[in-house]
């Protein structure tokens, strides 16, 4: 009976939401959050935002249920939903005794200064320090942003040729992705299996939500890092910035994205700083495609690439066969895909790696390769097996009955056959049932 | 009185369960591992053989299966 653990992605607002009211409050304190959440709502949320931003008063939720069609009353009541959620506007009494929304104050305001401008410079351009005489340009900072990431995906497949902090390694444990053993080094998890298979976007959000959640026990500030990220998005890609006025914990977090590869500087003391292609697309959410990936009808994959990592990924679900400078072929078979699954991937997340890896002219997996992995996995998953207390042979009808209507209320009844007087109920509710039933046969 | 009996619920398809009853009457396993058979698809067995079902099932499912390629 294995628990498989499934990865969850939260994306920004659920993350958001989990957040406390206090700390979300001293978030909408800076226009760039405001301005990225906005970004990121449904677009009939967004509509509702703009629509108040400038009202001063509460507006009667009668008027805002005539803004939509009748049959759309779906998309409504989830838009009130995700912005009572966000805490990005709340009810309040009308004067006539009418229930009304109103915009959140510190997001209205800063959401405004976002769009019209004003308030204080978000981040400050490098021109204090003067041109950079060892500028980069894009290409470069590409490379070194896609050759920092690798190096934590290698490190976490366990080539030996990468290496990592042990604040990074110790962040990877924290978030389950590896296991350490007292005194060896960590290896790889079934949820960093899953991790792996991810794309980079998805990778990168997990990444950066999972360092939030530590990083209040490091002793650092969650407003002003997140705040701090959000402006990175923002900003150009290309151009660099000053470290002016930044606090010591923004500092140490800006090293950590230096080792991630989100941002680039060239020594630890460098007053300037590149934000890198990854910063820019983590809160944009928009990723690109450049598909390497053919998967053919009889069962064979073509990889075209020469990257170790990319090759490593495959090879987690299909047994190699050939390898050429700029291919690689290989096989996907009952015991590759059987193995993958014992390591704790999903079919589905091996389907959504190649769809979303694929080489654009194919741009769909062939249905035979989907049907067949999805079998192979469910192959394994014949028998289904729950622990469980057998109660049979009672004397009567009505004991059954009442007994089965017990462990239901309790929500521990397993299973049930009213005509042979048969029920199965859970190990955690047998106790109390047990309880239960003496209680009743001492009374009668 | 109640009879009561500890162990674990196994639930499968019919062609899965006649393979189960074959296990427990050729003793397979050792000894009789099914305490109760309940309906067309669930059986109620020993806890401590799921392991060594689970390996028995894989080995009729390795058996039942060929490479449908050729290397």
């Amino acid at each position: 009976m294995k628990l498989r653990v499934h990865l969850q992605c939260k994306n920004l607002h659920e993350y958001l939401r989990e957040l406390s009211p206090e700390i979300l409050d001293r978030l909408y304190n800076h226009p760039a959050t405001c301005l990225a959440v906005y970004r990121d709502l449904p677009s009939l949320a967004k509509n509702y935002v703009m629509r108040m931003l400038f009202l001063d008063q509460p507006l009667p939720q009668a008027a805002l249920a005539l803004w939509v069609k009748i049959d759309s009353q779906k998309d409504h009541d989830e838009c009130v939903s995700v912005l009572t959620g966000l805490r990005l506007w709340h009810s309040q009494q009308l004067q006539g005794g009418l229930q009304g929304y109103i915009l959140n104050p510190v997001f209205k305001d800063n959401l405004r200064i976002a769009l019209l401008g004003g308030g204080k410079a978000w981040a400050d351009e490098g021109s204090s320090l003067g041109p950079d005489r060892h500028a980069r340009d894009i290409e470069s900072l590409d490379r070194y942003a896609i050759e920092r990431w690798e190096v934590i995906l290698h490190f976490m497949v366990g080539s030996p040729c990468a290496a990592v902090s042990q604040d990074l390694a110790q962040l990877l444990v924290q978030a389950g992705l590896m296991k350490s053993e007292a005194g060896e080094a960590p290896y790889i998890t079934s949820a960093g299996f899953q991790f792996l298979l991810l794309d980079t976007a998805s990778q990168l959000w997990y990444f950066t939500l999972q360092y939030l959640k530590t990083a209040q026990s490091r002793g650092m500030e969650l407003v002003e890092i997140l705040s701090f990220l959000f402006q990175l998005s923002f900003s150009t890609l290309g151009r660099d910035y000053s470290v002016e006025g930044m606090s010591e914990s923004l500092l140490t977090f800006l090293q950590h994205l230096r080792e991630f590869g989100l941002v680039f500087q060239r020594k630890r003391k460098s007053r300037r700083y590149y934000p890198t292609r990854l910063a820019i697309t983590l809160a944009a959410g928009v990723t690109t495609n450049t598909g390497f990936i053919v998967v053919e009808t009889n069962y064979r994959i073509y990889a075209y690439t020469d990257s170790e990592l990319q090759i490593a990924l495959v090879a987690l679900f299909s047994e190699m066969l050939y390898r050429f400078p700029n291919v690689v072929v290989a096989q996907v078979t009952r015991e590759s895909v059987q193995q993958a699954i014992a390591n704790g991937i999903t079919a589905q997340q091996v389907l959504n790696y190649c769809t979303h890896n694929v080489l654009l002219w194919t741009p769909v997996l062939p249905p035979t390769i989907t049907d067949q992995i999805r079998l192979w996995e469910l192959e394994r998953d014949r028998l289904r097996f729950s622990e469980g207390v057998l109660y049979n042979q009672f004397l009567s009808q009505v004991d059954f009955e009442v007994l089965r209507d017990r462990a239901q209320g309790l929500g521990c009844l397993v299973w049930q056959d009213a005509a042979h007087r048969v029920m199965v109920v859970s190990p955690q509710g047998h106790s109390e049932v047990k309880r239960f039933w003496k209680r009743q046969k001492s009374s009668t | 009185m109640v009879n009561v009996h500890k162990g674990v619920l196994v639930e499968c398809d019919p062609a899965m369960k006649q393979f189960l009853l074959y296990l427990d009457e050729k003793m397979a396993l050792g000894k009789k591992f099914i305490l109760k058979d309940l309906d067309d698809t669930h059986l109620f067995i020993l806890a401590e053989v799921v392991q060594t079902l689970q390996e028995r099932v894989g080995e009729l499912m390795d058996q039942n299966s060929f490479t449908v390629t050729q290397k």
